[in-house]
């Protein structure tokens, strides 16, 4: 009623209702009840009808031709031919009086468009198996009522249109019945006289199929299958919406809108995206009709609408009396003006439309003060964030115009969304051989270019052509976001990147879908002058990092924050949520895929001129088949492979996002903003479809997502630099042979040659295929290795002589990841040895000791020995270290016999300098010192349960030497050895001599995560199986008593650790049982939920081959019981292990120290190793001092077990027995780990 | 799982010291039919006393297994391979088990060799052959993991197929000659598709078994698979690329159809274990007779290009609405329609309505083009081998 107001307001006695309808009738254009409806005289509603398809009919006028021929095409299937010959009637405007047959045809066309779109749907909308069937079910059952009325009411055609048409393709059966009682349906329907007065009927058949909906179809999975549908109908709106087509998105709209059946799937989320469309052209009777479907369809709308309807009163430039009723009726419906700004997402100008429209009548109205910022509370931060202790933000080494240029310098790359870079390989010189395949690729690369652009027109074309008859297709808009060109360019990128050996059709139709999408955002940031704003920002954000200017007292987010409120930019600069559903990302790429596949031709003759010249395709679509099941795959012809190896073509191609930012990250703000300046980056990453996590971030107070934001800022906030004597060496290796020892990956030429043999490959020796397949596997192998490598180096040497940052976002548990995927510090040891700190500081007094220390940490040759002794050793060996950094690749290479040689290697360089220089203590060091948690899992385990012997043995109690958990356990799986063997068990006697440390180590490192006795067996199996003298036959016995043995003594050693573990698997276990997901909230108040659903496939049809996209998750879809309980322990303890670094990085800032982290190794300069040290274990005791365990039980009980809940039920029970029953705790004094030495070393 | 591992003295079996069976025929003893043994008059164990066997056995580990143990359907398996008159080959009896069939055949009057793969079943069948004067060969070995891929030596109970037909005395005939031995035996359920790709894949090679000839074999498959191998075109689900290759591979005869709980499994509980089918019937074992076709190689098929054949194949009924043209199009063959008009086959045919002889008769063609003996293709065929020859 509410909304009936509004509209009766905002039209008052105007002339715009001189568009001749009384707001009462246009209201029961829905359908709330039967009766009231068939109470209604028939002329006023035929007044309706006409009004809603008034556009619709003058277009019919103006263009009768192609209409009428559509209607053939599309009808004469369903034996209405005849209809067509029946006079259209050309008088120019649509009487009230007679408008049945135009109104017949509006119908007629709306229901080919809907069965069409009802087709593309089912396509898009995933979930269709179950579902589908059910509907089907229904569907048919559906009819007969259906046909009684038609045989009762003369006009039927409504009535036809309320039954359910069959959603899934694949139904073949379920979709003829509905549809020959169709046809029959309408031919009737001719015979009778036609009027539009049915809709009572139309409500009265939705009821009926309702009733007759099976109880036993779950209404969730509905609502899931719905969930997607609703998605895609949004993003084709916002895809019209972009396109300026608000024709186009009004009529979708109506088409679900008329539809009882589809209605349902219209959130006001798509009534609003087609109100904005008409509001941006300023059609204020256009945006009211939709007001009206709105309100028919029993929706209120909210502050959105209300911001689209001033919008467009600000662009029309509406009366003031209207604008006034308008603003009067949002108060009434609860809202108010300032909350417009305060909430709503402006993109453009729409921000400044509506305050133009609200200044009308209210002309001294005031943006409302933004809100204050709020602190987060939480214990742990209470010192971090008190006001009392601010420090300012530690300085760049940049002023603020370098920052500025930096800032265009990464803005220009972004914009241009790929970078093109020299690969290390060019220092090579040119063989004639690669020249003349360069030409040619080039000359290839240009007739491509313009067959893909063609093809694509080609295709444009005919699906715009196909829309004007049936209507809508709906991958068209898509194609039309971006300049043909753009599509082209993608496309070309992706075949340049193929590997030999082929890429699987869904990973390729993934890449060229979500390349399309990130350019479409890049687009819409800049047409909605998003991008502008941020620049705007970001010119005073390089205040607080520059080190010539003055406000200091921020942390990053909130002086972003800050600088947003003041420039009153509302809320954030986020854009509106537009994300495309997995399934349309993957249709899109599929189809662009088939364009390429099928429009790229090279000549047969390329590389042998003797052969006839003919134009062959160049990628292939073939199938390759594992055992039960078979993958598609694209595979370049040999020709093309040829081609590009001879070519040697010395310049990668990139994404901008996969490099690292040249200027500081921008700071995440909310989990919709940060990193990349244009690039879309998610502040946590998840499988592909999820959208728990999203919702969930959403969903928590903003305040308590701060820390996690900060501390995010924070590790991104870290420059970096390249340590380009080693990149050097590194890259003289790689361009040299390669070395498979010290990791750098040969070159294809060093692969093994198969041997060669004449003749058909199919008469060869089954040993001679066997070797030529192993060799095959290995260059395949090779292959990616090396351009893995490639690219890594690539990117480094690209950026050697700059300054970097890596920003950083997060995994589902808080582990914190760098974006830029190839090139970063979680890399391996040739990549983080060429990173060095951007910013330096001399090593102090215990400096160079501490870069001693760690060179021999890196060796790992003195695991066992007192940091003193490793001290002592490094002093020892100096002569080694010295000839090392002097003569690497001449001398007597002791770096290269170590664990991590090259970041060995890179360390002697630095304690070399460092040592020679006249003061030690003030040489400014680049270095990262790193410190590691032994066995960290095992760690907050024994922190859990204050579990004395497992703390021991994981060295959180202080202790001369190291202790080594794996030792320990090793030790004991011995004892029990013993034991056995004396009592004459064979196997413990057979593996006399042969427990050691390392043949343990795998499974007790992996215990922590969650190994099972299987796995475990596999991994003793395979230690045991590299002692050569082990005798074989006793393999599986002697790996299957070992696992059990480990198992035990783990048991045995971390009593409370198992314990826990347990509580954790046992309670996991009966929350996904009882249908739900298991969810947790870190102690710093990040929520998690564990995306682990039983997985269904949907087919998605193309002609290429049929695909099944996993859709992984949703929320209503039932939990993977089995992976939910494997993976709550790992899970808990990863979220802690991300919480203490987070802790850790944040109060690391607060004493002005550099820190990053590679999981549980935390990383700083030399000079600070102390004081970081000092920070981890304090915030360890910190976090553990917190009742974690109990925590988690409150918050889990309050979850599962709230009283609402139905607690009758048995599961309900056992759970809550199981949540409460949290685990006892040891005695082990938690603040001993403040002395511990070796906690972290 | 635990590895079995070869009962003490087993390797004495293949010993080159044994008597070949065939090699140096005794002459036929008195009444006998010509090629047939006198029938030893053996008692046959009643089915419970069989299943007592199976269930001993189990103990000892092992996959799930099905035997014969019924003496009425092990009379109707022999009557059923035993239907011709003439000079008969000798039968191969892989995983006798407890051999009831066993003796039922030997009380024929047929010659068997028994290759038996749990070595708990051997003892039994050993005893039986000391019995006998030459009319059984008891081996150990596994004929469902013959001449596996992986190189070095091979442990029993992997067998090597030259090893056992040495053992056998069967030494190699021509193609075209008659069916040099019968097989008879019950396809592991579980991997029972793989096994009927990996017969059929050396059957197109001429490799393992069928470098002796064409040899026959009479198994039980499960009747899904069944319906899957004689389905014919446009038979939705049904017709698969597996249905093409054996039609043109072998003659397909169905002997008999017997409910599954006729068999005795070695499971604990006596299950019966019936794979589950969706789409197909699926409530008989289907004893089911293979014979190489003789005059599979005498066109452009050859042993030599056969697996090119067989990808094609694959590679067609893939996506069996997918169009015939299409899929040639898609392997650089531009003049498709040309070639299908020169074979009177329709040029919109889907590769899922395409007979199995226009297969092959596509295939041959083919084998005239340059175009598809072009590498690439060559180096699928081969990534193709390696998955079917697990």
């Amino acid at each position: 009623m509410a909304l009936l107001r509004l509209r009766a307001a905002l039209l008052g006695p105007g002339p715009l209702r001189g568009g001749g309808i009384p707001w009462s009738v246009l209201r029961t254009y829905s359908s709330v009840s039967a009766k009231e409806k068939a109470r209604r005289n028939a002329v006023c509603e035929r007044t309706e009808l006409l009004e809603v398809l008034k556009a619709r009919v003058k277009q019919l006028q103006a263009s009768p031709g192609p209409e009428v021929t559509v209607s053939k095409a599309e009808l004469a299937p369903l034996g209405l031919g005849r209809q067509q010959e029946s006079p259209a009637p050309r008088q120019s405007t649509a009487s009230p009086a007679q408008p049945s047959s135009w109104v017949e045809k509006l119908k007629r066309e709306m229901y080919v468009r809907q069965a069409k779109v009802e087709r593309k749907l089912s396509i898009a909308a995933s979930k269709m198996t179950l579902v589908g069937q059910a509907n089907a079910k229904v569907k048919v059952k559906a009819v007969p009522s259906t046909k009684v009325k038609v045989k009762a009411v003369p006009n039927a055609k409504v009535n036809v249109k309320a039954v359910p048409k069959p959603k899934a393709k694949a139904k073949p059966k379920a979709k003829k019945m509905p549809k020959e009682t169709k046809a029959a349906a309408w031919s009737q329907s001719h015979a009778g006289p036609s009027s539009a007065c049915s809709k009572p009927e139309v409500v009265e058949v939705k009821q009926d199929v309702k009733a007759e909906k099976p109880p036993n179809v779950p209404e969730k999975r509905e609502s899931n299958h719905q969930k997607i549908m609703q998605q895609t109908i949004q993003s084709n709106l916002e895809c019209l919406l972009c396109l300026q087509q608000p024709e186009e998105a009004e009529r979708l709209l109506l088409l679900y809108h008329s539809s009882p059946m589809k209605r349902k799937l219209l959130t006001i989320g798509a009534y609003n995206i087609v109100m904005r469309s008409w509001a941006r052209k300023g059609c204020l009777h256009r945006l009211n009709r939709v007001l009206s479907m709105l309100e028919s369809a029993g929706l209120r709308p909210n502050l959105d609408s209300y911001a689209a309807v001033l919008e467009c009163m600000g662009r029309g430039q509406a009366c003031t009396k209207i604008i006034w009723r308008c603003v009067q009726q949002l108060k009434q419906d609860g809202f108010h003006v300032d909350e417009l700004f305060q909430k709503c997402l402006f993109e453009g100008d729409e921000k400044e439309t509506v305050l133009r429209a609200i200044r009308i009548v209210q002309p001294d109205y005031q943006l409302p003060p933004a809100p204050k910022p709020q602190t987060c509370k939480s214990a742990l931060l209470n010192n971090f964030y008190s006001k009392e202790k601010v420090v300012s933000y530690p300085k760049l080494d940049f002023s603020v115009q370098e920052l500025r240029e930096r800032f265009q310098q990464q803005l220009e790359m972004e914009l241009n969304s790929t970078i093109t870079i020299q690969s290390v390989e060019s220092t090579k010189p040119l063989t004639p051989q690669a020249l003349r395949a360069r030409k040619q690729l080039a000359a290839l690369r240009a007739q491509w270019r313009g067959a893909i652009l063609q093809a694509l027109q080609k295709a444009k074309h005919n699906m715009s052509q196909k829309r004007t008859m049936s209507g809508y297709n709906s991958l068209y808009p898509y194609l039309c976001l971006l300049p043909d060109e753009e599509y082209v360019d993608i496309m070309m990128q992706i075949l340049n990147t193929l590997s030999p050996q082929g890429e699987s059709l869904s990973v390729l139709a993934r890449e060229l879908g979500s390349k399309v999408y990130d350019r479409y955002l890049t687009q819409r940031k800049l047409h909605s002058r998003q991008l502008e704003k941020v620049q705007e920002i970001y010119q005073d954000y390089i205040h607080l990092l520059a080190k010539d200017s003055q406000p200091g007292e921020y942390l990053p987010r909130e002086y972003w924050e800050k600088l947003v409120a003041e420039a009153g930019y509302g809320p954030s600069l986020r854009l509106k949520d537009c994300s495309w559903p997995y399934v349309l990302l993957m249709r899109l790429g599929v189809y662009l895929l088939e364009i390429l596949v099928h429009s790229v031709k090279v000549p047969r003759n390329t590389l042998k001129p003797r052969l006839e010249s003919r134009l062959i395709p160049v990628l292939y679509h073939i199938y390759s088949f594992r055992s039960s099941w078979q993958v598609g795959l694209i595979k370049p012809h040999p020709i093309f492979s040829q081609l590009m190896s001879d070519a040697a073509e010395t310049t990668l191609t990139f994404s901008s996002s996969v490099m690292p930012m040249l200027c500081p990250p921008i700071p995440w703000t909310s989990p919709h903003f940060g990193a990349f300046v244009l690039s879309d980056t998610k502040l946590m990453r998840y499988v592909d479809g999820a959208f728990q996590h999203q919702q969930l971030l959403d969903q928590c107070p903003q305040v308590n997502l701060h820390p996690v934001l900060d501390a995010l800022n924070q590790l991104g906030n870290c420059a970096w630099k390249i340590n380009q004597p080693v990149l050097d060496i590194i890259i003289s290796i790689f361009n040299d042979k390669g070395n498979e020892k010290l990791d750098i990956p040969p070159p294809l030429s060093e692969a093994p040659k198969p041997p060669v043999s004449p003749g058909n490959s199919s008469a060869w020796h089954k040993s001679q295929k066997h070797e030529l397949l192993l060799c095959k596997k290995k260059a395949a192998e090779m292959h990616s290795l090396r351009m893995d490598a490639l690219y890594k180096l690539s990117i480094a040497n690209h950026v050697r002589d700059k300054v970097f940052w890596f920003p950083h976002n997060m995994d589902f548990r808080g582990r914190t990841y760098p974006c830029p995927p190839y090139f970063n510090h979680l890399g391996n040891d040739v990549t983080r040895a060429i990173l060095l700190f951007a910013e330096g500081r001399p090593l102090g007094p215990k400096g160079l000791d501490w870069l001693k220390i760690h060179l021999i940490n890196l060796t790992g040759l003195k695991k066992k020995n007192s940091l003193q002794e490793r001290l002592d050793y490094a002093n020892e060996i100096m002569e080694e270290i010295l000839d090392s950094a002097d003569r690497p690749l001449t001398g007597r290479k002791w770096w290269m016999n170590t664990d991590e040689p090259w970041q060995v290697l890179a360390c002697c360089m630095e304690i070399a300098q460092a040592s020679r220089s006249p003061d030690p203590a003030a040489f400014v060091s680049h270095f990262p010192v790193h410190q590691d948690g032994s066995c960290n899992g095992l760690q907050h385990y024994a922190a859990l349960g204050r579990d004395l012997i497992g703390a021991i043995s994981v060295n959180l109690m202080p202790c001369s030497v190291p202790q080594d958990v794996y030792s320990a356990v090793a030790q004991q799986v011995e004892e029990f050895r013993k034991k056995d063997a004396a009592e004459g068990l064979k196997i413990a006697q057979v593996l006399e001599g042969f427990i050691s440390r390392k043949v343990v180590k795998q499974t007790v490192m992996t215990v922590v995560y969650g190994v099972t006795r299987y796995g475990g067996r596999l991994q003793i199996e395979k230690r045991l199986k590299e002692i050569d003298e082990f005798p074989e036959e006793y393999l599986w016995e002697a790996s299957h008593y070992l696992v059990r043995q480990v198992f035990n003594g783990i048991k045995e050693m971390f009593s409370a650790t198992r314990d826990i573990q347990h509580w954790l698997t046992e309670s996991a276990k009966l929350i996904a049982q009882s249908g739900q997901t298991v969810e947790w909230v870190t102690p710093m108040g990040l929520p998690i939920v564990q995306p682990y659903y039983r997985v269904r496939s949907t087919v998605l049809n193309s002609n290429m081959q049929n695909l099944s996209v996993k859709s992984s998750a949703n929320t209503n879809q039932k939990p993977d019981t089995v992976k939910q309980k494997n993976a709550f322990p790992p899970n808990f303890i990863h979220s802690l292990d991300s919480t203490h670094m987070m802790l850790t990085a944040l109060h690391c800032f607060r004493q002005g120290l550099t820190f990053v982290s590679v999981h549980d190794c935390y990383w700083t300069h030399a000079l600070t190793v102390d004081v970081m040290n000092q920070i981890c274990r304090q915030q360890f005791v910190a976090l553990h001092s917190q009742k974690i365990l109990q925590d988690l039980s409150k918050f889990m009980l309050k979850k599962y077990c709230s009283p609402s809940k139905d607690s009758r039920a048995p599961w309900q029970k056992k759970l809550m027995e199981q949540l409460s029953n949290v685990p006892e705790t040891g005695e082990f004094n938690l603040s001993k780990v403040m002395d511990s030495t070796y906690f972290f070393s | 799982m635990r590895p079995a591992r070869a009962p003490p003295g087993c390797g004495r079996l293949l010993a080159a010291g044994l008597r070949p069976l065939l090699g140096c025929p005794r002459p036929p003893p008195g009444r006998g039919v010509a090629g047939r043994w006198p029938s030893p008059g053996l008692r046959v164990p009643e089915a419970a006393e069989a299943e007592r066997l199976v269930q001993e056995a189990r103990r000892a580990g092992g996959p799930l297994r099905r035997f014969i143990a019924c003496p009425r359907l092990a009379r109707t398996v022999q009557r059923c391979l035993w239907a011709a008159r003439g000079p008969q080959p000798v039968v191969l009896e892989c995983g006798p088990g407890p051999g009831i069939l066993t003796r039922t055949l030997l009380n024929a009057g047929v010659r068997v060799v028994a290759l038996e793969s749990h070595s708990a079943f051997l003892p039994n069948l050993q005893s039986l052959e000391n019995s006998l004067d030459g009319q059984l060969k008891v081996i150990y070995g596994d004929f469902f993991r013959l001449d596996p891929l992986v190189t070095g030596t091979v442990k029993p109970p992997a067998v090597c197929s030259d090893k056992l037909f040495e053992a056998m005395g069967v030494a190699a005939v021509p193609w075209r000659a008659d069916v040099p031995v019968k097989v008879f035996g019950i396809l592991p359920q579980k991997k029972e598709r793989n096994t009927l790709w990996r017969l059929l894949f050396i059957l197109y090679e001429c490799s393992s078994i069928f470098r002796y000839g064409r040899v026959e074999l009479n198994i039980f498959i499960s009747e899904k698979e069944y319906k899957v191998l004689t389905a014919k075109p446009g038979e939705s689900r049904a017709y698969q690329a597996l249905s093409v290759l054996c039609q043109v591979g072998c003659e397909i005869q169905l002997l008999h159809m017997e409910p599954w709980s006729s068999f005795v499994t070695n499971l604990k509980n006596k299950g019966l274990a019936v794979s589950k089918s969706m789409w197909l019937p699926n409530d008989h074992l289907c004893l089911v007779r293979l014979t190489p076709q003789r005059d599979l190689f005498s066109e452009g098929l050859k042993p030599t290009n056969s697996a090119t054949f067989i990808f094609m194949v694959k590679q067609c009924l893939a996506k069996r609405k997918s169009r015939l043209t299409d899929r040639l199009n898609s392997w650089s063959l531009d003049n498709s329609g040309q070639l299908l008009k020169a074979l009177e086959i329709p040029t919109d045919v889907e590769t899922g309505n395409l007979y199995p002889e226009d297969y092959k008769r596509l295939f041959e063609a083919l084998q005239n083009c340059s175009v598809f003996t072009e590498s690439w293709f060559h180096d699928e065929v081969l990534e193709s081998i390696r998955n079917i020859n697990l």
